[in-house]
């Protein structure tokens, strides 16, 4: 243990610069490639081996606010202002130097809205992005949209997949709306809340649904349960959210963003019993983006402070990252947990590794657990 | 040397010019007048209305109007969820933007979208409400007295334009001003063909900035009652003396609990007993924002004026709830 104290968790292994503000960074499922997106609408793929990058877009006039990759790391979608959802076709043996290069598929165009959350099922090459009050549901195979599911009361104001695919979450005023993809013109479960729901998050056990909401409150239901319960006492709205994703049995931990705030709740073990809190104040400026290292309680948090903030267990302060000009935007760890993207409210974005003395470590710990 | 510093200083929150209004009252012909007079700044302008507006290079956003309501209802906790959304959207940027112009509609009620810059610590942290301009059709204004909108888009007013002033007589214009005086005594009227205004009368307002004076018609001042046929409208009340801090305090808030709703906006200068600085507040329903002000200078009489622009006020209540605060 001494040796882990000495070395730093993580340290910094490249970094770069887009023209703008980062709004969104996400890896694909082999870790090969990170797609980072900016306010002035770059696309850009990081080859983080070996050190390469292919622009998919360069700068413009409007931002690309949403991205991501599908499940099977076959396509990338991206979204933002000027109302277009481009999806490009990854191939296989993508690299720099190659003369294969990602083809754009599809533009989906709609004109005077905005694309600001798109999220691809986690089982088939289904796309769900928001419009508006609608979310469109577009299917790879078909070429079509299969589905506009209408929100109603508001914006759409976020969109989750239920793990297992099968279930699509919609959050803005006053409720979650949950839809089922095996009949999509079907009536959605309505979770009813208080205020707007601005950030909605399934645990990664398909077994709690949460929304951080305007009015200052958490909501946590079972899935599809109508009783939930709800958390209050947060200094300001609940703009963020994140399920720690341990492999291990284990209690379900949410970690959430209240303007400087960052708390965590864990289930206790009866449901009578609720949800336990910590709260943590390291942060001075909003916390803009939290992530759980995959298989791990390990946190990140990234704060217009300009810190990244590592919290060993989701409890522990255990290594402070800095290194932006103007605060940090947002993060991602690579599907090994390895690696550690994060952007900044400038443009740039940083990749941390795990320094290879902890990696030998772990290493060893796994084999030994095995 | 302290204003020097301040002058030099970059304003660390934008600011948001409202325009309110009728269709067809002139706003698109103001709006038009702001962009062209801030050529070379960016400007993102929200509208909620299909408009010609006719200069590139700006960033022009179509929202609907999205009302959150919060804690069951209350009308001062409601916000405009498509300006937050928006607004923190456009705020994900290098270089911000320097000037925000929201454009509502005609049957746009005001206080969500003002309540948006109080309340929600985003917008709070990052964007300054300059003030809200509402144009009024000289000429068509009387068909829409009856509707509420109307009467609330001229009461919650910083800034009024009497739009079209080449279509009415000057004798129906000066009623016309008696009239939305009596609704709106703080408001600085203006009479406008084309929309044609000074750009220092709308932009760079800071109406609600506590530490600009509160500016009430004089005239309006000196008359004794006001008689209109609005259920809106302004109370000034003036006063010599000290107040009792205490006295005023626990008016104030049992005023705010119980009429909150139907006071649009207030303001005042207080002399405080005990204090050598002036008090002064604002408030937009229930939100209220007081503070101690500068020193009174030697020369001037200490005193204490007050405005209340709202729906069903009763005067001469007021007039002896606020003289029992006396000290």
């Amino acid at each position: 243990m001494p040796s882990v104290k000495k070395s730093p968790f993580l340290s910094l292994s490249w970094q770069g610069q887009l023209q703008d503000y980062v709004t969104v960074m996400d890896w694909s499922p082999d870790g090969k490639w990170l797609a980072i997106a900016s306010g002035s609408g770059e696309v850009t793929l990081l080859n983080v081996a070996e050190l390469q990058t292919i622009v998919l877009e360069p700068a413009g006039t409007t931002s690309v606010d949403c991205l991501g990759f599908s499940c099977d790391g076959q396509f990338l979608a991206a979204g933002g202002q000027n109302g277009q959802v481009k999806i490009w076709e990854i191939p296989h043996d993508l690299s720099a130097a190659q003369p294969s290069r990602p083809k754009l598929l599809k533009v989906l165009e709609h004109s005077r809205t905005w694309v600001e959350h798109l999220s691809w099922n986690p089982t088939r090459n289904e796309l769900a992005f928001s419009l508006g009050r609608y979310v469109q549901v577009w299917d790879t195979d078909s070429g079509e949209i299969v589905s506009t599911l209408p929100f109603e009361t508001s914006s759409v104001l976020d969109i989750a997949w239920h793990p297992g695919g099968k279930q699509l979450a919609v959050s803005g005023h006053l409720a979650v709306k949950i839809w089922s993809r095996s009949d999509w013109d079907n009536d959605p479960v309505v979770q009813d809340l208080a205020a707007a729901g601005l950030a909605i998050g399934i645990s990664p056990d398909g077994q709690y649904l949460a929304s951080g909401n305007l009015d200052n409150t958490l909501v946590v239901w079972g899935w599809e349960s109508p009783h939930p319960w709800r958390m209050t006492g947060f200094p300001s709205k609940v703009s963020h959210l994140a399920w720690a994703n341990a492999t291990r049995k284990s209690a379900p931990i949410i970690a959430v963003a209240s303007g400087a705030g960052l708390v965590t709740w864990r289930k206790q073990s009866t449901d009578e019993e609720g949800w336990s809190s910590q709260v943590f104040d390291q942060h001075h400026k909003k916390i803009v983006a939290l992530a759980f290292q995959p298989d791990s309680s390990l946190l990140a948090s990234a704060s217009e402070d300009g810190q990244v903030i590592l919290w060993h267990k989701a409890k522990t302060l255990s290594q402070i990252l800095e290194g932006v000009a103007q605060g940090f935007s947002a993060l991602a760890w690579n599907p090994k947990g390895s690696l550690l993207a994060s952007g900044g409210a400038q443009g740039e974005w940083l990749i941390w590794s795990q320094s290879d003395s902890y990696r030998r470590l772990r290493q060893r710990g796994k084999g030994f657990l095995r | 040397m302290v204003n020097a510093t301040v002058a030099n200083s970059v304003p660390a929150t934008v600011p948001v010019t409202v325009l309110t209004g009728y269709l067809g009252a002139g706003k698109t012909t103001l709006l038009n007048r702001i962009l062209t007079h801030e050529h070379g700044k960016k400007v993102a302008v929200i509208v909620n209305e299909f408009g010609e507006i006719g200069i590139d290079n700006q960033l022009v956003i179509d929202a609907d109007e999205e009302i959150f309501e919060m804690n069951n209802g209350c009308i001062c906790c409601s916000v405009r969820g498509d300006l937050i959304r928006i607004v923190s959207n456009l705020m994900k940027r290098r270089d911000k933007f320097d000037h925000l112009v929201i454009e509502t509609t005609g049957l746009a009620d005001p206080a969500p979208v003002i309540q948006t810059f109080f309340v929600d610590e985003d917008m709070k942290e990052q964007i300054t409400l300059d003030a809200v301009v509402t144009l009024v059709d000289a000429k068509h204004i009387h068909q829409h007295w009856e509707a509420e909108e109307a009467q609330e888009q001229i009461a919650f007013a910083d800034v009024i334009l009497l739009n079209k002033t080449d279509l009415v007589s000057a004798a129906d214009l000066a009623d016309l001003e008696a009239k939305i005086r009596g609704m709106n005594a703080m408001a600085k009227i203006y009479r406008t063909q084309d929309a044609g205004v000074e750009m220092d009368s709308v932009l760079g307002v800071q109406a609600f900035d506590l530490t600009r004076a509160l500016e009430i018609d004089p005239e309006f001042l000196g008359e004794e009652a006001h008689e209109h046929d609005e259920t809106v409208g302004s109370i000034a009340l003036a006063e010599p003396g000290e107040i009792n801090g205490q006295k005023l305090n626990g008016w104030l808030s049992n005023l705010l609990q119980t009429q909150g709703p139907d006071i649009f906006r207030m303001k005042g200068i207080l002399n405080i007993q005990g204090e050598d600085q002036r008090f002064v507040f604002q408030g937009v329903h229930m939100l209220f924002d007081g503070r101690p002000d500068r020193q009174w200078k030697p020369e001037e009489t200490r005193k204490n004026e007050l405005v209340f622009i709202g729906r069903n006020l009763d005067a001469d209540q007021l007039k002896e709830d606020f003289r029992a605060c006396l000290a």
